[in-house]
């Protein structure tokens, strides 16, 4: 569904990006994982035309989408759930909601989405009519990805949904990524918690400086000796 | 006396808030302060003159003319601004001045250095009297429209769809372009209802002078851009408050001040700002925006 040739990514002298290949099949997580600085957002970034790729293919559907703005990008059925939530704070919950669906929707279909999502997430119910920065970090987080998920798209690209949240909510959130998982969603995971990313994905592919390094079943992953000595501690 | 001093103060206030409106519209999104504002107002003037030359009816060149302002102002963002999208904040700033000026010397060799005199109809010259109080129906109007322009904006800004992508376009204009909506859109439309006030403005001001010149637009909007400071750069509720604040002060200092200190109101005006801006440094509404890298 979406594949990434030969990416890379320069902050003017710097390399964020040296080489990333990988690519996902219809109704799977793919987890991105690895250290600080590896790569991991770039990439999300370039798939979502956010960030310039210096070279290199971004192709989803068959259609190479390098360089396209984002706006076009989202329209294709690409939606990314950006790092640090990036919700509007001026705005309402419902506005937030709003304007997640307000292309891809007719304004019928758009409330039709909105129920769906409020029963997805109730706690977005409860505060429906509440401005976005007044919820608390993982009730963002959620709205987050109902904002993302309500114009329908075909592929989400998550962008470390566990940052700076309690652990009982980090669990909340994955078991939310797992459903949507079950509803079809394909799904491309950025994660800096790799014991967690591995759970939930069928398979990984793991960055260091730029490059991947290591990629395989989720499985695959989780028993090899690089991964437990360097990301889950064992 | 007083109840027309209060009617001055508030027509005054509200120019100067259309104005600031207008500024702190396009900075909200683009991060530009567009000194060609001025000259949207000019622009609109002179379309007034023109209506009103051609013979139409005066209603319909005042339609004439702030739809022309409105389209000037997205002229200028496809002619001047989309092409420097991602020039730094310095380069707007300049190309704002070069469009400025520019247009300033269009005006002046192209139609007169001169100001020149609209017709505008006798009744807006006008008073009408309760008792013992008598109001002027050029500030009276100006004070209605006002209202119902800054009433129209809220409900577009509120109610419609583009109108709540411009607010959170404010606030992280990329994430608005992750949820599908174009950038260009946004912009553009920051622009018409930009050029919209200044129409208005524009209006509301010459009907108060009945005359139009190549600098008309300059003192205005140079006001307005302190109104839009002082009430907290790129927030819109401060640019209303700090229009209405401004022409307020502006009219109360006119009517009170002795004569011997009169020469001095503006630097009186400009010493409150400053004394504002020391107290509250992000002005007196301060924007809500993210700052990212």
């Amino acid at each position: 569904m979406l594949s990434v040739e030969a990416l890379k990514i320069r902050y003017g002298e710097v390399e964020a990006v040296r080489r990333v290949d990988l690519a996902v099949d219809s109704g799977e997580i793919i987890a991105l994982v690895g250290a600080n600085g590896a790569g991991k957002s770039s990439t999300l970034g370039a798939i979502a035309g956010l960030v310039p790729a210096a070279s290199g293919k971004v192709v989803f559907d068959g259609v190479d989408i390098t360089g396209l703005a984002p706006e076009a990008i989202a329209r294709k059925g690409v939606s990314l759930v950006p790092e640090g939530r990036r919700i509007f704070a001026g705005l309402t919950v419902a506005d937030n909601l709003r304007l997640g669906g307000a292309v891809h929707l007719s304004a019928p279909e758009a409330r039709a989405r909105e129920e769906e999502m409020l029963d997805l997430f109730p706690i977005l119910r409860r505060y429906h009519r509440a401005k976005g920065g007044n919820l608390s970090g993982g009730e963002q987080q959620m709205l987050a990805i109902a904002r993302a998920l309500m114009g329908k798209p075909r592929m989400v690209l998550l962008d470390e949904p566990s940052l700076g949240l309690a652990p009982q909510l980090i669990d909340t959130v994955f078991d939310l990524i797992a459903e949507l998982r079950r509803t079809g969603l394909t799904i491309l995971l950025v994660e800096q918690n790799v014991a967690l990313a591995l759970e939930i994905a069928d398979r990984a592919i793991v960055l260091a400086n730029g490059e991947v390094v290591l990629s395989g079943t989720a499985k695959e992953l989780a028993s090899s000796d690089l991964v437990r000595q360097a990301y889950l501690g064992a | 006396m007083i109840a027309q001093q209060i009617i001055n103060a508030v027509s005054l206030g509200g120019v100067y808030a259309l104005l600031a409106l207008g500024l702190a519209i396009v900075f909200s999104i683009v991060g530009l302060i567009n000194f060609a504002h001025g000259e949207l107002m000019t622009l609109s003037g002179y379309a007034l003159l023109a209506a009103l030359v051609f013979g139409l009816p005066f209603p319909l060149a005042v339609l004439v003319a702030v739809s022309c302002g409105a389209l000037a102002a997205v002229a200028m963002e496809r002619v001047a601004f989309r092409p420097m999208r991602d020039a730094s904040v310095t380069s707007l700033l300049l190309t704002s001045f070069a469009v400025s000026s520019l247009l300033k010397v269009v005006f002046q060799n192209g139609i007169s250095a001169r100001p020149q005199a609209v017709a505008m109809p006798g009744w807006m010259t006008g008073a009408f009297s309760f008792g013992d109080f008598t109001i002027g129906v050029g500030p009276s109007i100006s004070i209605v429209v006002s209202a119902l322009a800054l009433i129209a904006l809220e409900l577009f800004l509120r109610r419609t769809v583009t109108g709540t992508a411009m607010r959170a376009a404010a606030e992280d204009f990329n994430v608005v372009r992750l949820m599908g909506i174009p950038a260009s859109r946004i912009i553009a439309t920051a622009f018409l209802l930009s050029g919209l006030l200044a129409g208005l403005a524009a209006m509301l001001w010459v009907a108060q002078r009945a005359s139009v010149d190549p600098l008309m637009g300059f003192t205005p909007v140079l006001k307005a851009f302190i109104a839009a400071v002082v009430g907290g750069l790129g927030s819109l509720p401060g640019a209303v408050a700090g229009g209405f604040l401004l022409g307020i002060i502006e009219v109360l200092l006119q009517a009170t001040l002795p004569a011997a200190v009169a020469p001095y109101r503006d630097a009186i005006v400009l010493s409150g700002v400053i004394a504002v801006l020391l107290v509250r440094p992000q002005g007196l509404i301060p924007a809500v925006r993210v700052q990212r890298s």
